[in-house]
């Protein structure tokens, strides 16, 4: 359960990792995991290879995430969700939006 | 009188409850709690204890650990039971058994609070003091949650007499919605379109409660508004998602499937924004065909993405269409499995087989959930596809006029109202409600109007159709082909640069109401009209047969609502004479 940030200082990337369920309760954490850093074209990776279940607060979260890099000119693109949580993203046409890795 | 009295006693001094064997150790606390300005009872054993909180409900108990009958933890375990659900009632221990293990067992049993013998009065003082701080808080809070909920249950009776009671056709469509809180996130809307076609959307806004609920109204206002005016499914949509996207906060959206059920055409248009599987049915309960989201949701993106098109296909009066969120294919047992998509699509088998969509599929989802309380919400719409089109109103042969154009001066009007669209316009206004409003703004609001709509909209449609687009109607005329010709229809309609239509009304008076003149012209070619002379003198009607199903329709119907229909530069351009009799609509 919960979040994990790794930052890759020397490709300008930041990678957060969700683990088990993605919803709700995970606002504040992850706000807090992205909302610093302001630097212009980083690159944010949404790893969501060990997120168990998504829910539509998860993707409104994407969302804001989303919305702050593009602000910075930045790029976001999600890798590895597992098979249940990629129908969520599919359901929500969320590959039209932004870079799904699978 | 008693009760009364009882009542506001309580509410100015505080109630204990002193629980030990030992009648001596009962007195001292008393009078100390006494001094504090409690009303004091007591019990010599753990059994009466809980008879007596039963009885008084006391704001704190003192309980001793070591009594016969029933010891402390017994009944602390028992009390705390009782009081779940009420107020915070504290619970302290007051032992001599100065261990580790004392302790975490109290609070293990419940408790609130150790006080260790000996301690002096100004100490039991201090404590009685911190613990009633955290009670008073707690009422506090409780106070809040029960303000709250009354402002709910409020908004929910609002919300219920703005959206659901205004619904179309509730008495044919079937709906479920279990709210897993309150306030639902799930949203049902229902309206007829003036032509008779029926429009439904199913909408899932973010999260739940009544954060989720924020959109609803204004988007059951819009829904309602649009389609009472004769718009398009895709317009309805866009519309939705603009003003979705403008009120809403950037993680807020209303996941969405809009579907119009046209009787007329026997078509069904779906638009899949971000819901699991649309689902049409046959008659046998097999699933003709699943429509998965192709959009994302409401409310996300300014405008509708423009490579996605809306769903159309034929469908037969005995069809039904089902919509659903995620709420039952994600609705969970104990053991954490999903009710799942088969599941869902078996009760629904069943469901339409039996004519009763609803019962197998809440039935079977409260099965599989065993009582455990579902998370999300819970909603379903199943709509039949027959008979939705309303009966119009006919001018039947006696009540045509036939001398009535005669009576006629053209060239004077009571009003005139022209509209022309070109090209890139053209593929993007829908004229029609906009030629309505104009009739409603001038005449006021008639029965009538739905059949002027009906005449205006297939005038329309036919001048844009075959006249701007070229489209062939025969390609309508098998299911295959209807679909083509819609994908078609979209593809041209994008590229339209040049073309245009122009729309013509005058309004005249006459002895028992007015006439209107609907003239419709456009760029096109023409085409040979004597083909349509069976339809305009009614001879098609005794003819019969479905072999003109989807084409013929259209101006069979104009051609039955109209006084005459007639047909000049080639075809480009034709009349038709609407008769608006005032005294037939008593």
């Amino acid at each position: 359960m919960g979040l994990d940030v790794q930052e890759l200082a020397q490709d300008n990337t930041v990678v957060i990792a969700i683990k088990g369920r993605f919803d709700f309760s995970l606002h504040p954490q992850f706000k807090d995991a992205y909302v610093n850093y302001t630097k212009d074209n980083m690159t944010f990776v949404l790893d969501l290879k060990d997120t168990a279940y998504m829910d539509s607060s998860a993707l409104g979260m994407i969302l804001l995430l989303k919305e702050h890099i593009e602000k910075l000119s930045g790029t976001l693109k999600i890798t590895h969700p597992t098979d249940a949580v990629y129908k969520i993203l599919e359901i929500a046409q969320f590959q039209r939006l932004l870079t799904i890795e699978r | 009188m008693m009760e009364k009295e009882r009542r506001v006693s309580q509410v100015y001094t505080n109630l204990a409850l002193v629980v030990d064997d030992s009648p001596m150790q009962c007195k001292v606390l008393s009078i100390l709690l006494k001094e504090e300005g409690y009303r004091v009872l007591t019990a010599n054993d753990g059994a009466r204890a809980i008879a007596l909180f039963v009885e008084h409900q006391p704001d704190l108990v003192l309980m001793d650990i070591n009594m016969p009958v029933m010891n402390g933890f017994q009944a602390a375990r028992q009390i705390k039971q009782l009081s779940k659900d009420n107020s915070l009632c504290p619970l302290i221990f007051v032992t001599s058994l100065d261990t580790e293990q004392a302790y975490v067992d109290s609070i293990e049993a419940g408790g609130d609070g150790i006080l260790v013998r000996p301690f002096t009065p100004a100490v039991f003082k201090a404590k009685i003091k911190s613990i009633q701080r955290i009670s008073d808080l707690y009422r506090q809070v409780k106070q809040l949650q029960q303000a709250q909920q009354k402002d709910a249950e409020l908004a929910e009776q609002l919300m219920f007499s703005v959206i659901e009671s205004r619904n179309y056709g509730l008495d044919r469509i079937g709906m479920i919605k279990d709210a897993a809180e309150l306030f639902s996130g799930d949203i049902q809307l229902t309206a007829l379109n003036p032509n008779g076609d029926l429009n439904v959307l199913l909408g899932d806004f973010t999260g739940h409660g009544l954060r989720a609920s924020i959109g609803a109204i204004p988007l059951a206002e819009a829904f309602r508004a649009m389609t009472n005016k004769g718009f398009s499914l895709n317009e309805i949509v866009a519309q939705l998602n603009q003003q979705l996207y403008q009120l809403l906060p950037t993680d807020f959206f209303l996941a969405a499937a809009v579907v119009t059920i046209s009787s007329q055409e026997n078509a069904v248009y779906i638009f899949n924004a971000g819901l699991p599987d649309v689902y049409i049915f046959d008659c046998l309960g097999q699933i003709k065909n699943k429509i998965a989201s192709f959009h994302p949701p409401l409310g996300i993106l300014p405008n509708l993405l423009t490579d996605v098109s809306t769903h159309v296909q034929s469908i037969n009066d005995s069809d039904r269409v089902i919509l659903i969120s995620d709420g039952i294919i994600e609705a969970r047992n104990e053991n954490g499995d999903i009710f799942g998509v088969a599941r869902f699509e078996q009760a629904a088998h069943q469901g339409v087989q039996d004519s009763n969509v609803n019962y197998y599929v809440r039935s079977r989802v409260t099965e599989f959930c065993q009582g455990l309380p579902h998370e999300d919400d819970i909603s379903l719409i199943d709509i039949p596809c027959g008979d939705w089109q309303s009966p119009l109103i006919v001018n039947t042969e006696n009540q045509k006029h036939h001398k009535i154009p005669q009576l006629i001066d053209e060239t004077d009007p009571l009003w005139h109202w022209q509209l022309s669209l070109r090209g890139q316009r053209l593929a993007c206004v829908n004229p029609i409600p906009i030629a309505m409003s104009q009739i409603n703004e001038i005449e006021g609001h008639s029965e009538h109007w739905q059949n002027l709509f009906t005449i205006l909209t297939e005038l329309f449609v036919n001048a844009l159709d075959h006249g701007v687009l070229v489209l062939d109607s025969m390609m309508k005329s098998s299911d295959e082909g209807f679909s083509q010709y819609f994908s078609e229809r979209e593809t041209r309609l994008k590229h339209l640069t040049v073309g245009m239509i122009q729309i013509d009304i005058r309004y005249f008076k006459v002895p028992d109401g007015g006439m209107f003149v609907i003239k419709v012209k456009d760029s096109g070619e023409g085409f040979d009209f004597s083909t349509l002379d069976d339809v305009l003198n009614g001879a098609e009607k005794q003819s019969g047969g479905q072999k003109n199903k989807f084409s013929g329709r259209g101006m069979h119907l104009v051609a039955q609502l109209c006084e005459q229909i007639k047909y000049h530069d080639n075809g480009s351009l034709v009349e038709a004479w609407y008769h608006h009799c005032v005294d037939s609509m008593n």
